[in-house]
């Protein structure tokens, strides 16, 4: 996988290597712990409020770290005065810049966020100066009395003003950060051959994960000067290697662990990252431990969003539906630093076109710097955006040629053997058209879309129905995506599980030990998960990019049959039956010709330890080596994907334009369920998310300032706006996963905002191609249209 | 600043405690009591993880003054049910429902259906979903959440 | 452009030094003429405290008056409603006689916040909050309500009409007085109500546009006696569309005359563009929809449906 700032000769891999299969796929039907809704593992402790999230840990001891931030989106520091703030009662420490040890700067992809802006400020909320003091309210009171002078620069506020010449630079290197191009065949040709050509431009804006634990960071400082940096975090790893550089301190001096999160969606990611990094300086500075909190208000000024996109299509069809050309440029709005943007940008550039065969491509995805809070990772990572369009889109061609939006899709979507705009050939796992008939079939599209229409007899509510597809690889596709896995078998048969993937609600902390427990031949209570410290764990990588069961879960496989090597060994000598004989299911190893002869897990166990065998298993696995043109992104950018298909029906108010939806079925072939209630979860959760991202998300900003930091006008779905969500799986294994498994956290909530968009516009004539579709924008658009209806 | 004496019940017992006026409810159970499982989003009144039961009925305790609760009586999480022994039937329903994700909206949650469960043992789902419209989930969806309320209404009548 | 300091860094405490909590309605008084300005009321709390965490409120103590005698009750005298100066939004949405006597009321505050908001949040409390599209406060602005005021000079009555300064600000000065009581004329038979709200979501959203109507009808002659229509937020306070009104006395029973009260109600609206709420011709054009809405709903109630309803 190519990154922007390394120029590479031209790689061209077609073939993904052949790679050991990692799991038998044929003889998976008599499984015992895997494709169980087996109960979380952490239900119990969070049912009854005893999980102690990052917040609930004592702080008697701490010191209370707080950030001043620049007022203004784009400015010059001239002076800092802290003297009055060093001065207050209780202040243990006011830093500036120059107090930071090592590289003073932070970020995923590139370090070019500074833990304490020096020369210049990018956007309403940079950090300034940093205070530690006894109480928060200490805290507080010093930062008033910090003086800045500051010299104010233009903002910049919209990410193709920030490309022009002219435009004020944020960055020394100018506001283009990043841009990618997609080129397959010839589009000038495609469009040549089109009977139909549709140009549109579609706009989604800033939105917050809005994950209800608001973040927080605990950096301690050790005598022998290592430091521990705990709390929310969902890549420890990555959080590690930043502490380290801007200590100036070895990675192996700083330890991070992660608390399970109340919430992360990706943005967890690098939040952490930055309280963590400011957390350690003020640590390390006062030799205490120091813990760094956001109240909700600062958690939206400070922390990463979803990249807005204002997206340009050009799309050509045939007469009969087939889509010949494809053309889109995206403005990507950066914000003020890289975060995950330069990863974003390439994801959204590959996705652009859709799940669909079409033989002509071009997209250009620009990704500029501008004075506003920036953007990060977000559940999809560049695809909820792109999907909004690439789906509204072919509604809108759809509508063009008279077709139902069904058969339009039928015509052009993936099927396996199907080439995608990167010229991958999708040669296994690929459940796209069993998603679409099998969503279709238990919504009653057919029936549905014929009894559109008004629903009540003042005729002032419309009801329509949308569809939506999607697909999304399995993990980050990037050159570092691999992670590793313990397995310590006791000779109890308890067994200890080492994973440095992270608990953010999805379940992971229930589907890994699942998978091992398959594995060895134990139950889920067997084993304890340790949690993810990157001192005990071995590397992961983030949890992000729907990449830890599959990932994670092949380590975890690799690790439990090296320990399971010494297991079958030794009861082999016990029952003198031959190791290929043996099964291990049920906390007994067994003959299987004759399942009455067996030892117990334990035993074997016990008998490994005496006799000096190795009960320690360690796995590691990355995914097979792809990569992609560099200029053209042609190319096997990931190894696998998930599929869906999305229906919803709405009903519209035809005179405010206030939207209900009022059913949401969602089909996804995920390759194969580990939990199937956990997966059921994230598709409910994953649809509201996309509900919300249709109807009622912004971050809504003026001169670069935020008009809503609290949950009071940042809207996210109350239980009164989500219908019941239908979940359908489908597995279609893939032979890269455990027991076929792909990943899927970040799959529900991508289709399902343009589902609703294209349900809106089938409900009451509106095209609403600006998020989110708020009744004052549904009311817009169908006045549009009934203008556009008078002209004709 | 002078302290002021606060005497509540709380889950059952009487508690007295010296607090500084400034106090809200929240930061009494959490900071004062060390009782963490009631949570906080959003410090505003708009997000619901804070919700504790006074006198039966849930409200808001980032906003509410810890003083208010003078006299009065206060169920936390704790309350129903701390884990050391048996869960309460509402929280034995969301475990088994898949109810629970990231668990950080689940106290509020719960707190919230026994309070309707006490008032009304058989809502509908309407009623369900009118109930819990004070507390925001992000992972969930509620689909589970709302059959948790409705598997828990049932456990409740059927077990007496 | 620069921010304010307190909009960017946010704490978790609001900055009080007393906390009291009366038992007499003339210790309330005598504290907070002790306080000289420096005290504030608090009821429920549900907007004092989160405006004191925002910076935006200030006083060195709060006044609790929730444990004050003889405030918490709703009762029916002749053919008025009385609501006690602490009388809860959920007790309003409960209660089985405003349900018949003011529905609209009822629905207000049933739609307001939240459960746990509407346990705690008082009717009283809504209206001194002064905000132009308080729920509470356009019911009752519509129901002709009136409020008795508490003072150390002692009570006086002030109609809701006259009760709104601007916003934020209402003739009740809540550093020094309290709101004990809130009055209006139960709707007889032949008047009807509705209260219609339009919001970004279904919960815990403040609204785009809120309206409340009241209509008294003349069966026999097929005329609208009268008519209150309170709206907002479309003025600095809740606003009630006298043009509107004007036009409805005696007007036929027709869809042209709701029409045109819509249209009138429209043309003396003055909402202001909100980046948030919406912008001021949607949100002019919403006041006609909901006021021609919610007069057909209220006199549907008052036993005169339309033949056609839209």
């Amino acid at each position: 996988m190519e990154r922007k700032e390394e120029k590479r000769e031209k790689v061209l891999v077609r073939e993904p290597i052949t790679f050991p299969q990692i799991a038998s796929l044929e003889a998976i039907s008599d499984l015992s712990v895997v494709g169980r809704p087996v109960s979380r593992t952490d239900a119990r402790l969070k049912a009854s409020g005893k999980l102690a999230f990052g917040g609930d840990y004592p702080q008697e001891g701490f010191l209370h770290g707080k950030i001043l931030r620049s007022p203004y989106p784009h400015a010059l520091i001239k002076s800092i005065r802290i003297d009055k703030a060093r001065e207050l009662p209780g202040v243990i420490a006011v830093l500036t810049a120059g107090d930071v040890p090592g590289r003073n700067g932070f970020g995923v992809v590139i370090p070019d966020q500074p833990v304490i802006c020096g020369d210049k400020v990018r956007f309403v909320g940079d950090a300034v100066a940093l205070v530690a003091a006894e109480t928060e309210a200490i805290a507080q009171k010093a930062l008033s009395l910090i003086e800045v002078d500051y010299d104010p620069l233009p903002g910049v506020f919209d990410p193709r003003e920030a490309l022009k010449p002219g435009a004020s630079p944020i960055h020394e290197k100018g506001n283009l950060l990043a841009s990618h191009k997609l080129v397959k065949g010839d589009v000038e040709k495609g469009f040549s051959e089109a009977d139909v050509i549709l140009e549109r431009t579609y706009k989604v804006p800033f939105v917050e994960h809005g994950y209800l634990e608001p973040d927080m960071t605990m950096a301690i400082p050790h005598a022998d000067g290592s430091v521990l940096i705990q709390g929310p975090m969902q890549a420890p790893f990555t959080l590690r290697r930043n502490v380290a550089a801007v200590l100036g301190m070895p990675i192996n001096s700083v330890r991070a662990r992660s608390v399970s999160m109340g919430g992360g969606f990706g943005g967890k990611e690098d939040s952490p990252i930055d309280i963590g990094c400011r957390a350690a300086v003020l640590a390390v500075h006062t030799k205490r431990p120091v813990c760094l909190s956001l109240e909700r208000e600062e958690v939206t000024l400070q922390t990463a969003k979803r990249h807005p996109h204002i997206m340009e299509v050009k799309v050509g069809a045939k007469k009969d539906g087939r889509i010949v050309a494809f053309q889109g440029t995206i403005y990507n709005e950066k914000g003020a630093y890289a975060s995950l943007g330069p990863l974003v940008n390439i994801h959204s550039a590959i996705m652009m076109p859709g799940p669909y065969e079409i033989p002509h491509c071009r997209v250009n995805a620009y990704l500029g710097y501008t004075n506003h809070p920036f953007g990060g990772a977000m559940r999809g990572f560049g695809a909820p955006q792109v999907c909004f369009a690439h789906e509204s889109m072919m509604d809108e061609l759809a509508l063009e040629l008279k077709m139902n939006p069904l058969e339009i899709r039928r015509i052009n979507a993936f099927r396996l053997g199907s080439k995608t705009a990167t010229g991958q050939i999708l040669k296994e796992s690929m459940g796209l058209r069993e998603a679409i008939e099998a969503c279709a079939a238990a919504f009653d599209w057919d029936r549905r879309y014929r009894e559109a229409g008004y629903g009540d007899p003042e005729r002032s509510r419309r009801r329509g129905v949308g569809m939506a597809l999607g697909f999304y690889r399995t993990s980050i596709g990037t050159g570092f995506d691999g992670c590793g896995a313990n397995v310590y078998v006791h000779e109890d048969g308890s067994v200890l599980l080492y994973t440095g993937i992270t608990e953010l609600g999805q379940g992971s902390f229930t589907v890994l030990p699942q998978i091992c427990a398959e594995e060895l031949g134990v139950e889920v209570e067997d084993i304890r998960l340790v949690a993810p410290d990157t001192d005990l764990v071995p590397e992961s990588g983030p949890t992000v990019g729907s990449r830890s069961t599959t990932l994670m879960g092949n380590a975890i496989l690799l690790a439990a049959r090296q320990v399971k090597e010494s297991l079958l060994e030794t009861a082999s000598e016990m029952l003198f039956i031959p190791v290929e004989r043996l099964e291990a299911k049920k906390r007994r190893l067994y003959d299987r010709e004759n399942p009455g002869r067996f030892v117990s897990f334990k035993d074997a166990a016990a008998r490994c330890m005496g006799m000096g065998r190795r009960l320690i298993g360690q796995g590691w696995w990355a995914p097979p080596p792809l990569g992609v043109n560099s200029e053209t992104l042609q190319g096997d950018p990931y190894f696998v994907y998930a599929y869906s298909a999305q229906m919803a029906e709405v009903i519209v108010d035809m005179q405010t334009g206030e939207v209900e939806v009022t059913e949401h079925v969602a089909a996804f072939d995920i390759g194969k369920a580990i939990n199937p209630q956990a997966v059921e979860g994230q598709i409910e959760g994953g649809v509201a998310m996309g509900l919300g991202y249709a109807l009622m998300e912004e971050v809504v900003l003026k001169d670069g300032y935020i008009q809503n930091l609290n949950f009071q006008d940042f809207l996210i779905p109350t239980v009164l706006d989500v219908p019941k969500v239908k979940p359908i799986i489908l597995e279609m294994k893939t032979q890269y996963g455990p027991y076929g498994a792909k990943g899927m956290g970040e799959m529900p909530n991508i289709p399902a905002a343009p589902a609703i968009i294209n349900a809106i516009a089938h409900a009451c004539g509106g095209r609403v191609r600006t998020l989110p579709a708020s009744p004052e924008r549904v009311y817009w658009a169908m006045k549009e249209r009934a203008e556009r209806q008078r002209a004709k | 600043m002078k302290d002021l004496q606060l005497t509540f019940h709380l889950n059952g017992r009487e508690v007295s405690v010296q607090i500084p006026p400034h106090l809200q409810l929240v930061d009494l159970i959490r900071d004062v009591l060390n009782l963490k499982g009631t949570k906080i989003g959003c410090r505003e009144g708009e997000c619901g993880v804070c919700t504790v039961l006074v006198n039966g009925v849930p409200v808001n305790s980032c906003i509410f003054p810890a003083m208010k609760a003078a006299g009065q009586s206060v169920t936390t999480i704790e309350g129903v049910s701390a884990g050391d022994g048996p869960l309460d039937p509402i929280q034995q329903a969301f475990i088994e429902e898949g109810a629970i994700q990231c668990g950080f909206c689940t106290p509020a949650m719960a707190l919230t259906a026994k309070a309707l469960l006490d008032e009304n043992p058989d809502p509908d789902e309407s009623q369900i979903r009118q109930s819990l419209s004070g507390v925001l989930c992000r992972c969930t969806g509620y689909s589970k959440i709302v059959r948790a309320v409705q598997k828990a209404s049932l456990s409740r009548r059927s077990s007496g | 452009m620069e921010c304010a300091f307190k909009d960017l860094h946010w704490g978790k405490e609001i900055a009080i030094r007393h906390y009291l909590q009366p038992r007499t309605a003339q210790e309330t008084l005598d504290l907070l003429s002790e306080f000289d300005g420096r005290a504030a009321i608090l009821a429920g709390g549900t907007d004092v405290i989160p405006l004191m965490r925002r910076g935006d409120l200030q006083a060195e103590a709060l006044v609790d008056i929730s444990r004050l005698p003889g405030m918490n009750s709703i009762e029916v005298d002749g053919d008025w409603v009385c609501l006690g100066g602490l009388v809860t939004q959920k007790q309003v949405c409960s209660s089985p006689v405003i349900r018949q006597k003011a529905a609209l009321l009822a629905e207000a505050a049933a739609v307001m916040g939240s459960p746990q908001i509407r346990n705690v949040a008082t009717v009283a409390g809504n209206l001194v909050s002064g905000q132009p599209a308080a729920d509470a406060a356009l019911s009752l602005l519509a129901l002709n309500a009136g409020v008795t005021i508490l003072s150390r000079s002692g009570t006086r009555e002030v109609l809701l009409t006259d009760f709104f300064l601007g916003t934020g600000q209402t003739r009740l000065d809540f550093r020094r007085e309290i709101l004990t009581r809130i009055r209006f004329p139960a709707l007889q038979k032949d008047q009807g109500g509705c209260y219609l709200r339009l919001s970004p979501r279904k919960a815990l959203a403040l609204p785009i546009l809120a309206v409340a109507v009241v209509v008294t009808a003349q069966p026999e002659k097929r005329t609208i006696q009268e008519a209150a229509v309170a709206l907002g937020p479309v003025a600095p306070v809740p606003f009630r569309a006298l043009k509107a009104e004007a036009g409805l006395r005696g007007a036929p029973l027709s869809k042209e005359s709701l029409e045109q009260a819509a249209q009138d109600a429209m043309d003396e609206s003055h909402p202001r563009s909100s980046l948030l709420r919406g912008s001021e011709e949607y949100r002019k054009e919403m006041v006609k929809v909901l006021v021609r809405r919610g007069l057909s709903r209220a006199l549907a109630r008052a036993g005169l449906p339309l033949m056609e309803e839209a």
